[in-house]
C-alpha cells in the first residue's frame, strides 16, 4: 500500500490524480482486490485485517481528497495566470456628458432657494417697455435707463434686460404672500470680453404685510446663501442705487482668489462685487397697485457665479459648445 | 467722477484720516471707489528759479539756464520751448531718480555742462500737461525756492476716482462728494467766502434780462471786462487728473468751477447780445418752438439751450473782450423728460442737468469771479442778474417705527437727527414721534420715506445692521413652473450622462443663413431693431444651426468626437418662445483604445437613434421630409412616442457637413413640452418564460419596414410582446429584393407557451403579412 501514498504524493495533475484514484478505489483497484482477500484471511484474523484496510482506505481518501484540492487550486492559478492583462493599459477616459456650468450654478442656486420655500417663476424672453421698465420704476427719461442697452423690435417690444419683468407679472397675477425667485436668460446690447449680449440671472422677490419685511431679513439670507455658494467668505454689503429698489444695495464677498489679501481678479481691492439687492421701492408696488406691503428683491449674473466658483477666465467661451472647457466638469 | 484729497481739502477739513480711511467710507456710504491713485514725487526733486536763460551756443533748440534750487546756483541745459527767465519751475537735482527710473548725473550736453533737469508734469509722475516744463504760480499754494517738491500737497496729491449712481447727481462735484464725508466724518463743510465790491460799476449798465412768461429754470449772471487771462496751474493740473479739456483757457476755468462746485456755468460774448446802437446786451429769456427754455438774442437767435447745449458763435473767443458769466439750473427730471420726448443735441453739461446740477447759483458764480480775478487782471461788474423760479419744497415725514421697520434694527433718534442735519436736510420742524424732513433742493433723488430710510441706512453703514432671519408661515411653493424646471434638470441629466455635453448658444441668430436653410424666421415686421452685430440679427427658429456651429469648432480643435446638446428658447416667425432640446452627434462614437484597436466606428443613424433614446425614452422613427434643408434627404425621421410626434432626427445632408467641415454628423431636434415628466406606473409580468423566434422574410428592397410593422400591429397577435428587426441581407441572386430578418418575442401571462402555440403565432404573422403585403419567408 504504502507506494500508492507516495504515487498521490507525487501525482502532478489532476489528471494524474484522478488515474491514481481509480487504480485505488476503483472496482478493480488496489483497495478492492485487497478487500477481496479478505475471504482467504483465517477468521480470528479477519477483524484485525478489515481494520487495517478500512484504516489504508480512510487514509488514502484524505490524502487524496488534500491533494485533489492543491492541484485544483494550482490548475485555477495557471489558467487565471493565462488570463493575466496589464491593468495599466486600461486607464479610462469618461465618454459620459457632461453639464454646462453656467446651467450647472444655476440648478444649484435654484436648489438653495428652493429650500428656503421661494417659488420658481420663470417668464418670457420677449417682453413690453411697462414689464420691463415702467413698473420698475424706470420711466423713459430715467437716466437709470442708460445703464441697461436695450435690444429692440420693429414693434416696439423689446428683448428682457433682467428677470425683474417676472416679479411684476407674478406680482400682477397674485396676491401677497410672495416668495419667489425668477432664473432665466436676460439680453443687453454689450459685446466684449466681459459682456455677452446674451446672460443668465437670478432675481429673487418676497413681499409680505407692511412692516413685516426688513433690510436685516435681506441681510440675513443673502449672507447665508453666499456661504452656500462659496464657502467660508466675508460678506461686505455697500450702500448703492437701483430704480426699484430703496434703501439699496451691492453686496461683496472677499475674493474667493486671494482670500482677500488682493489680486488681480479683484483689482486688488480684495471684494469681488456679487449681487444687487434692496427694500422694494414703493413704486414698484404701486405699479402693481400692492398696498400696506413690504418686501425685498435681489438679483445676480449666474455667469458671474460660475466663473467665480469654477475659475473660467474667458466668458464667451461659455456659450460657443466648446468641449475643451465642457470636458473638464464630467 | 474723479476727486482729489488737495481739492475735497478746499471744501472739508480731513486732515488726520487717511486716504485709504477716505475711500472705505466712499464704499460703505455708497459712493463706490473705482481706482485709488497716488501722486507721488521723488526726493531730490526742488522748487527752483530760472535766473538767466540764453541759447546754446552749439545746439538750437536747447537753453543754458542759471537756475536757483535753494541750496546753489546750478547750470542746467533745458529743451523745453517754454523755458525762460524769472519762472519757477521743478528742478530733478543730481542723484534724483524720475519716476521712469533715470538717475540724473552731471552731464555735457554738445559740450555744455548741465547739473540737473528742468521737469515737465509728465517727467515728474504727473499727467502730462503738454505744454514743455511746469509754470509754477501760487495756485499749488506756497512753496519756497530749494524745498522738495514732494512737500507740496497738489502736486502729491491722492485721487479717488468715484462710480456714481445715476441718483448722486448731487455728488458730481468735489463740493457735493465733500458734503456727504461730512456727514460721514461729522465734520463740517466749507462755506463759500461771497464777495461783491459794491463800488464797481453796476452790472445792470451793460447787461439785461427779459422774460415773457416765468419759466422753471433759475438764472443768474455776472459781467466782467477780460483781461489776460491766464490759466492757474492747480487749475491745468486737476482738469489733466480728471481727464478733462477744453478748447480755451476760460472754458478750462469754467469747467473747472463746474467740477469743484457743481453749479453748472457759461460764458458768452457780450457782442453776441448787442446790436449796434445799443450799449445794453440784452438776453431773453424765451421757449423754443421744442419748448426748451432758451437763451435768445434781442434777434431771436439762440444763444444756449439751458442745461443742454450752447451755440457756438455766442462762445468767449478772445482773450481781452467783455464776458456775461451764466450760472444756471433746470431740474433733472424737467430737462430729461424733454429730451427724451424730443431729443436735441447736447453737450457736456447736459450730463450734469440730467442728474441734477447744484442750485445754489450764487457761490458758484462768486467762487468763479473770485477765480478769475486772481489770474487774470480782469474788472468786475457789481452785482448781478436774476432769473428766479420758486420751486416747490420737498417735504418727506417719517416715523421713528417706519424707520426701524424697514431697517430692521433699533436706530436712535439722535442719531437719525444728526445725519439728516449733517446731509443738509431740515429736521427742526420734527415732533416726537414723527421726523418731518425739508429735503435740501440739491438731493432730486430723494422723495419719499424709503429715500430718507436709505440716507440713515448708509451713513449707519449695512454691515452695522444686525442680520435677522425672516418668519415665515408654511406654504407649498412648489408648483408649474417648480415642475417644468426639475423636468428640464432631469433631462440635462439624462442627456450628459448618455454622453452629450451641454451647450447654450444665445437665443441670436443670422437670419440670411437661417432663410439660406429653409428655416422661417422672424416676421420683418416683428425683427430686432437694433441687432448687436449682423450674424445675431435674428430670433433663432431652431437651436440646429448653434450646435452645428459648435461642433464645426469642435472639429477644428481636433476633436473626433462631438456630441452635444441644448435645451434653449426658439421663436416662431410671431415671436412665440417655446423650448426645444436638440442634440448633435459627429465622428466617433467612442474614445480610441485597445477596446477598438485605435479605430472607433462612427456614430450611425442607429447608433444615434439609440442614444436619443436613452434620453427621452423608447421613440419610434417614421420616414419623414424635413421642412428646411439641413437634412439628408434618404436619412431623415419624424420622432415619435406613444404615438405623438416629438420631433425629427437626420443625418446631415452631405452638402451642410462639408460647409461646416464636419464627418457624417446627425442631428435631432425635439419638442421639449412634448417630453414625459410623469410617475411611472408598473405593469404586472409575466411568470413565464419568453420565446424567441426569427422570420427571414423576402421582400422588395424599396418596400418600407414601416409597412411590415403596421400590418403585424394591426393583426393583434395575442402573445406577442415585441419584434425589431436584427438583420437585413441582399446580394445579387436577391435581385431586387432583401432578406429582412425580424425577432419576435412572445410570452403569455398564463403560461409558459409551447411549440405549438408559437407555432401558430407565427403562421399567423406570415399569413397576414403574406396577404396584405405578398411577401413571405426567404
Amino acid at each position: 500500500m504504502k507506494e500508492w501514498y507516495d504515487k498521490i504524493e507525487k501525482a502532478d495533475s489532476v489528471d494524474a490524480l484522478e488515474e491514481i484514484r481509480i487504480a485505488v478505489f476503483g472496482k478493480k483497484g488496489v483497495l478492492a482486490a485487497q478487500f477481496a482477500k479478505m475471504k482467504d484471511v483465517p477468521n480470528e484474523q479477519k477483524g484485525a485485517f478489515a481494520k487495517e484496510l478500512n484504516a489504508h482506505k480512510q487514509n488514502l481518501m484524505n490524502e487524496f481528497t488534500a491533494k485533489k484540492i492543491v492541484l485544483q487550486t494550482q490548475a485555477l492559478q495557471e489558467a487565471m495566470k493565462a488570463e493575466a492583462i496589464d491593468v495599466s493599459m486600461y486607464s479610462a477616459k469618461s465618454t459620459a456628458g457632461a453639464l454646462h456650468p453656467v446651467m450647472e450654478t444655476m440648478d444649484r442656486i435654484v436648489e438653495y432657494f428652493s429650500s428656503m420655500n421661494f417659488s420658481v417663476k420663470t417668464g418670457q424672453i420677449v417682453e413690453d417697455d411697462f414689464h420691463n421698465f415702467e413698473a420698475l420704476n424706470l420711466p423713459k427719461y430715467h437716466p437709470a435707463r442708460d445703464m441697461q442697452d436695450t435690444f429692440y423690435f420693429k414693434d416696439e417690444m423689446l428683448l428682457r434686460t433682467h428677470t425683474s419683468p417676472v416679479q411684476i407679472r407674478t406680482m400682477l397675477e397674485s396676491k401677497p404672500p410672495i416668495r419667489m425667485i425668477a432664473p432665466g436668460a436676460v439680453f443687453r446690447r454689450d459685446y466684449d470680453l466681459t459682456h455677452t449680449p446674451m446672460f443668465h440671472q437670478i432675481e429673487g422677490l418676497l413681499v409680505d404685510e407692511e412692516g413685516k419685511v426688513s433690510f436685516a431679513n435681506l441681510k440675513f439670507i443673502l449672507e447665508d446663501f453666499l456661504k452656500y455658494m462659496f464657502g467660508d467668505v466675508d460678506v461686505r454689503f455697500r450702500p448703492s442705487f437701483f430704480p426699484f429698489t430703496e434703501p439699496s444695495a451691492e453686496v461683496d464677498i472677499s475674493c474667493v482668489f486671494c482670500k482677500g489679501e488682493g489680486c488681480r481678479v479683484c483689482s486688488h481691492t480684495g471684494w469681488l462685487e456679487v449681487l444687487g439687492c434692496g427694500i422694494v421701492d414703493p413704486n414698484v408696488f404701486e405699479a402693481v397697485k400692492y398696498k400696506n406691503v413690504s418686501g425685498y428683491a435681489f438679483g445676480l449674473g449666474v455667469e458671474r457665479f460660475a466663473m467665480l466658483i469654477h475659475q473660467i477666465g474667458d466668458l464667451r467661451s461659455l456659450f460657443e459648445g466648446d468641449i475643451k472647457l465642457l470636458e473638464q466638469f464630467q | 467722477m474723479i476727486v482729489t484729497r488737495s481739492w475735497l481739502d478746499e471744501w472739508i477739513d480731513l486732515s488726520g484720516i487717511s486716504t485709504e480711511d477716505i475711500a472705505k467710507t466712499f464704499n460703505s456710504i455708497g459712493l463706490e471707489v473705482d481706482r485709488v491713485h497716488e501722486y507721488r514725487v521723488p526726493q531730490k526733486i526742488v522748487f527752483g528759479r530760472v535766473l538767466e536763460c540764453e541759447k546754446h551756443p552749439d545746439a538750437d533748440k536747447l537753453n543754458v539756464c542759471k537756475v536757483d534750487v535753494g541750496s546753489a546756483i546750478r547750470q542746467i541745459v533745458c529743451g523745453a520751448a517754454n523755458v525762460r527767465a524769472g519762472l519757477d519751475v521743478v528742478v530733478a537735482t543730481v542723484g534724483a531718480v524720475m519716476p521712469s527710473g533715470l538717475a540724473i548725473k552731471p552731464v555735457k550736453l554738445r559740450g555744455v555742462e548741465s547739473d540737473g533737469m528742468i521737469c515737465s508734469a509728465g517727467e515728474i509722475g504727473l499727467p502730462d500737461l503738454g505744454k514743455g516744463i511746469m509754470e509754477l504760480d501760487a495756485s499749488i499754494g506756497k512753496y519756497e525756492i530749494g524745498q522738495e517738491v514732494s512737500e507740496n500737497a497738489v502736486l502729491n496729491d491722492d485721487l479717488i476716482e468715484i462710480e456714481l449712481t445715476a441718483n448722486r447727481g448731487d455728488c458730481l462735484s468735489i463740493r457735493g462728494v465733500a458734503r456727504d464725508l461730512s456727514a460721514a466724518f461729522d465734520r463740517p463743510i466749507k462755506e463759500y467766502v461771497v464777495t461783491d465790491n459794491d463800488e464797481k460799476r453796476g452790472v445792470g449798465r451793460i447787461l439785461s434780462l427779459t422774460h415773457e412768461k416765468s419759466l422753471g429754470v433759475n438764472l443768474r449772471y455776472k459781467a466782467l471786462d477780460l483781461k489776460e487771462l491766464s490759466l492757474p496751474m492747480v487749475v491745468s493740473l486737476r482738469l489733466a487728473q480728471i481727464e478733462e479739456k477744453r478748447e480755451s483757457d476760460i472754458e478750462s476755468l469754467l469747467y473747472y468751477v463746474t467740477h469743484s462746485t457743481g453749479v453748472v456755468l457759461r460764458a458768452y460774448e457780450r457782442d453776441f447780445f448787442t446790436s449796434k446802437d445799443e450799449s445794453v446786451a440784452k438776453l431773453v429769456l424765451n421757449e423754443d418752438a421744442k419748448g426748451y427754455a432758451c437763451i435768445f438774442t434781442p434777434k431771436k437767435e439762440v444763444a444756449s439751450v439751458i442745461g443742454v447745449n450752447q451755440n457756438d458763435a455766442s462762445k468767449v473767443k478772445h482773450d481781452n473782450t467783455t464776458i456775461c458769466l451764466e450760472a444756471s439750473y433746470i431740474p433733472p427730471d424737467i430737462i430729461s423728460k424733454k429730451m427724451a420726448d424730443n431729443k436735441i443735441d447736447a453737450d457736456v453739461m447736459f450730463y450734469r442737468t440730467s442728474r441734477g446740477s447744484e442750485p445754489e447759483l450764487e457761490g458758484g458764480l462768486s467762487y468763479c469771479i473770485d477765480l478769475i480775478e486772481s489770474c487774470s487782471s480782469s474788472t468786475t461788474y457789481g452785482g448781478s442778474i436774476e432769473h428766479v423760479y420758486e420751486f416747490k419744497e420737498k417735504i418727506v415725514k417719517v416715523t421713528k417705527q417706519e424707520i426701524d421697520e424697514i431697517i430692521g434694527a433699533n436706530i436712535d433718534k439722535s442719531v437719525v437727527t444728526k445725519i439728516l442735519k449733517n446731509l443738509g436736510f431740515d429736521t427742526s420742524k420734527s415732533s416726537t414721534d414723527v421726523f418731518v424732513v425739508h429735503v435740501p433742493q440739491f438731493r432730486h433723488d430723494i422723495v419719499n420715506k424709503q429715500d430718507i430710510v436709505e440716507e440713515i441706512v448708509r451713513m449707519v453703514g449695512i454691515d452695522n445692521i444686525p442680520s435677522k432671519p425672516f418668519v415665515l408661515e408654511e406654504a407649498n411653493r412648489l408648483e408649474d413652473n417648480y415642475f417644468e424646471y426639475k423636468k428640464r434638470s432631469l433631462y440635462r441629466h439624462k442627456a450628459a450622462q448618455s454622453g452629450f455635453f451641454e451647450s447654450v448658444h444665445f437665443v441670436f441668430d443670422e437670419k440670411k443663413v437661417l432663410q439660406k436653410y429653409g428655416f422661417e424666421t422672424t416676421k420683418e415686421e416683428l425683427e430686432l431693431l437694433n441687432p448687436i452685430v449682423q450674424t445675431l440679427d435674428t430670433l433663432r427658429p431652431t437651436l440646429l444651426t448653434g450646435l452645428l456651429k459648435a461642433a464645426s469648432m469642435n472639429v477644428k480643435n481636433g476633436y473626433a468626437r462631438v456630441a452635444l446638446f441644448e435645451i434653449g428658447s426658439v421663436f416662431t416667425p410671431l415671436r412665440d418662445e417655446s423650448l426645444k432640446a436638440s442634440f448633435l452627434m459627429s465622428g466617433e462614437r467612442e474614445n480610441e483604445s485597445l477596446a477598438n484597436g485605435g479605430r472607433p466606428a462612427a456614430v450611425d443613424f442607429a447608433y444615434f437613434t439609440q442614444k436619443i433614446a436613452d434620453v427621452v425614452g423608447d421613440v419610434e422613427l417614421k420616414e419623414f421630409q424635413t421642412q428646411h434643408t439641413l437634412s439628408h434627404t434618404y436619412q431623415s425621421a419624424q420622432v415619435l412616442q406613444n404615438g405623438e410626434v416629438l420631433g425629427e432626427l437626420f443625418r446631415v445632408h452631405p452638402e451642410v457637413e462639408k460647409e461646416y467641415g464636419l464627418g457624417t454628423t446627425f442631428l435631432c431636434e425635439l419638442d421639449f413640452s412634448k417630453l414625459k415628466h410623469e410617475l411611472k406606473t408598473a405593469k404586472p409580468a409575466s411568470k413565464y418564460q419568453a420565446s424567441f423566434r426569427d422570420l427571414s422574410l423576402l421582400m422588395p428592397k424599396d418596400m418600407a419596414y414601416e409597412k411590415i410593422k403596421n400590418v403585424i400591429e394591426a393583426s393583434e397577435i395575442p402573445n406577442l410582446i415585441r419584434f425589431y428587426p436584427v438583420d437585413k441581407y441582399t446580394d445579387e441572386a436577391l435581385g431586387e429584393n432583401m432578406s429582412l430578418s425580424i425577432r419576435f418575442v412572445l410570452q403569455s401571462d398564463e403560461k409558459t407557451l409551447e411549440e405549438e402555440d408559437i407555432t401558430n403565432v407565427m403562421d399567423k404573422i406570415l399569413e397576414e403579412l403574406n396577404k396584405e403585403l405578398g411577401i413571405g419567408l426567404r
